[in-house]
């Protein structure tokens, strides 16, 4: 396949594909060096192929996400889209200017002030120096930073340096800009700043490839989507085919692991008496409680009040950490809340082989409504599920209909309403009477 | 290359250059003394220190009997500490300005153009204070030092060259580091520094036409000291060296940088 430059195509790979040497015992030093190769051990090395035949075209004006799970080759093939290094095979053609957010402030040195930095960072960008001093004012601005701009870096809180770093990377003019994970910067007023001006760039004709875990993020922006996975295409198309294309990904890995664990057709869905169930069952959820905050168990609650779950759950060797997370979801499967766990060995302790995970929350502001309280365990890596319940345990919010009329959606708030009548409409100062009606 | 760049558009390149090359002096500068009360005067120690040293041990312990021994000294550690404190700091580079090298548009080697160029300008902050040693001593300026700048472009080739080959070989063998800076220390004393090589004798003159920092540092001595020119002969032989290193550390830099990406 050849890929032509037209006038169009900004950026083109061609059966791109990435090979890297992985020495067991690469010599470090010159010694161990000349030691491997007079005893010949030195060719005691596998390769890696982090890319294999890659192709793909980003026309002017156009959003490319790469989605793919951790190790499926996503930062290999953005770096070589930056010009770091070399394919093995194949060739990347790019026209115009490259500009990236790989590594967010690098370049920046902690010592010297934000205004310093700045200057760093757009000379670093393909900036001359005068270029650069005409729009500082502007990144200045954007990234909200007047206060403390001639203050070293190293006093900024994390926020502040990624809210410069991301302004700095941004203001200036690449024809094409690579971004990874970056929409994690700053509070999320920030984030819709940054997402704004993402699109400014794109309205400008310019193209942005976009790697991410974030599915929402990649729908919502993206023209087109690349899945990864080991290092290869799966399926460039549509954001929404990508996306459920990524899913099954998911479930065949799940698969063919359950399969190799069990043999064919073993494990890996279970019949459940209501929702469904999907996993190869390496460590498995094997009851899930729900507590009222009077302490019994229950599968209903007021509107309001406190709710704790409880998972049992118990593990096969050598299984010795995990993800869990855990949601509530409304019957049309919206999701109202999500909270994950991406190692319960870093964050809540060592897990034992049998033993139960606890997560409170204190008021549940749900309107009263069927909801579903969906669990899973997963491997660390994300690659593939351990056990997951979906609509396996329902979850019933109570509330009396006096209460409650007027009211629908998801989230429990207490409305206020007041109302203000103008007696004068001819420019005359404006009596208010304000009537609060109380909530409660 | 496999990734073809079209030039910047609207950016003249070498406008460009200059201002990142400068401003990685300046941030270096001001960066080496952030901080310290005294600032760039702590760079004015290294050498003074060196100097008194080497005029205690030389002029007052084991008397070499050369006339105005201080200026006869300094006219020549001031390109030497230029030298080793290049190739001492070369072999980090890289392996320190990971995030630099790592940036798309960013070629490498222009942390060893900035290397070299500021601790240059270090050396030429110092040449007021030379020429007043100089003058102190009754030794004045003449036309050959016309001949300077020339000098400073054949060490520059010369340390840009062999720092090419340390910032780069040290990314895969940190041994480069180490070794660099054992041979650093023991061509301190095979460069005549703070000795006249006719002192050594015939036996081992090869050794000092056919190493080139030796032949210049004769000839700075050449031109500031004795007010003649240096020798052309061997000075030229050293300069056809210099550029020789250099095009085997430029093609070895340029061999290796794909490397040199994945490795970092």
């Amino acid at each position: 396949m050849t890929v032509r430059e037209d006038m169009q195509t900004v950026l083109a790979a061609e059966n791109v594909s990435k090979c890297f040497r992985i020495q067991r015992n690469r010599p470090h030093t010159l010694r161990e060096m000349i030691n491997q190769r007079l005893t010949g051990r030195y060719n005691s090395c596998s390769t890696l192929w982090a890319l294999r035949d890659v192709s793909f075209l980003v026309r002017q004006g156009r959003v490319l996400g790469i989605i793919g799970h951790n190790g499926a080759g996503k930062s290999t093939l953005l770096r070589l889209l930056c010009g770091l290094g070399r394919p093995t095979k194949g060739r990347i053609h790019c026209a115009g200017n490259v500009g990236s957010l790989l590594e967010l402030g690098s370049g920046f040195h902690l010592d010297m002030t934000g205004r310093e930095n700045l200057l760093t960072g757009g000379i670093l960008s393909g900036l001359t120096r005068r270029q650069v001093k005409a729009m500082e004012e502007k990144i200045i601005a954007f990234a909200e930073l007047e206060e403390f701009i001639d203050q070293p870096v190293r006093t900024y809180s994390s926020g502040m340096y990624l809210r410069l770093a991301f302004s700095t990377a941004i203001h200036f003019k690449p024809d094409y800009l690579i971004i990874d994970e970056v929409l994690a910067v700053g509070d999320a007023r920030f984030q819709q700043k940054c997402l704004e001006r993402l699109k400014a760039f794109r309205a400008a004709g310019k193209s942005l490839i976009l790697a991410s875990h974030d599915l929402e993020q990649v729908r919502l922006l993206c023209d087109e989507v690349l899945v990864l996975e080991e290092g290869q295409v799966v399926i460039q198309g549509e954001p929404e085919r990508a996306i459920s294309c990524y899913h099954d990904l998911m479930r065949q890995r799940t698969e063919k692991r359950a399969e190799k664990l069990y043999g064919k057709g073993g494990g890996l869905s279970i019949a459940t008496e209501r929702g469904s169930r999907l996993g190869t069952q390496e460590a498995k959820i094997s009851a899930v409680h729900l507590y009222s905050s009077s302490g019994e168990s229950t599968d209903s609650i007021c509107s309001g009040d406190s709710l704790t779950i409880e998972l049992e759950y118990s593990i096969l060797k050598p299984v010795n950490d995990m993800a869990v997370i855990l949601g509530i979801y409304n019957e049309t499967n919206i999701k109202c809340f999500e909270t994950a766990i991406v190692s319960t060995n870093a964050i809540v302790g060592k897990i034992g082989e049998h033993g139960s995970l606890t997560c409170s929350l204190p008021g549940l502001p749900l309107l009263p409504g069927n909801y579903f309280v969906n669990v899973g365990l997963y491997p660390v890596k994300w690659d593939y599920v351990y056990d997951y319940h979906w609509q396996m345990h329902p979850l019933y919010i109570l509330g009396s209909k006096e209460m409650f009329s007027g009211i629908s959606g998801v989230v429990l708030l207490q409305p206020a309403w007041s109302i203000s009548t103008i007696k004068n409409l001819v420019g005359m100062p404006v009596d208010t009477k304000e009537t609060n009606v109380p909530a409660d | 290359m496999s990734v073809s760049t079209t030039s910047r558009a609207g950016i003249n390149s070498l406008t460009y250059y200059f201002d990142l090359i400068i401003h990685l002096i300046t941030r270096d500068f001001a960066l080496r003394y952030k901080g310290s009360a005294i600032g760039i005067l702590w760079s004015l120690m290294l050498p003074l220190s060196q100097l008194l040293v080497l005029v205690f041990l030389f002029g007052k312990v084991v008397p070499l009997r050369i006339d105005a021994y201080p200026a006869f000294v300094f006219s020549a550690l001031l390109p030497w500490v230029w030298f080793s404190t290049c190739l001492n700091s070369a072999s980090s580079l890289f392996i320190g300005n990971r995030d630099l090298v790592r940036r798309p548009n960013f070629p490498p080697f222009i942390l060893i153009i900035v290397n070299t160029l500021s601790n240059l300008l270090s050396y030429i902050l110092f040449l007021p204070i030379l020429i007043f040693i100089l003058v102190l001593y009754g030794h004045y300026m003449t036309p050959y030092l016309l001949i300077f700048p020339l000098l400073i472009l054949i060490q520059s080739i010369l340390i840009i060259g062999l720092s090419l080959m340390v910032a780069t070989m040290n990314v895969f063998y940190r041994d480069i580091q180490q070794i660099v800076t054992v041979a650093v220390m023991l061509l301190f004393y095979l460069a005549p520094v703070f000795y006249r090589s006719e002192i050594i004798g015939e036996k081992y003159h090869l050794l000092y036409t056919l190493n080139p920092i030796a032949v210049l540092i004769q000839s700075y001595r050449a031109i500031f000291f004795y007010g003649s020119p240096p020798h052309w002969g061997s000075l030229m032989l050293s300069a056809v060296l210099c550029v020789t290193v250099f095009a085997i550390g430029f093609f070895l830099y340029n061999r290796q940088l794909a490397d040199v990406f994945d490795r970092l």
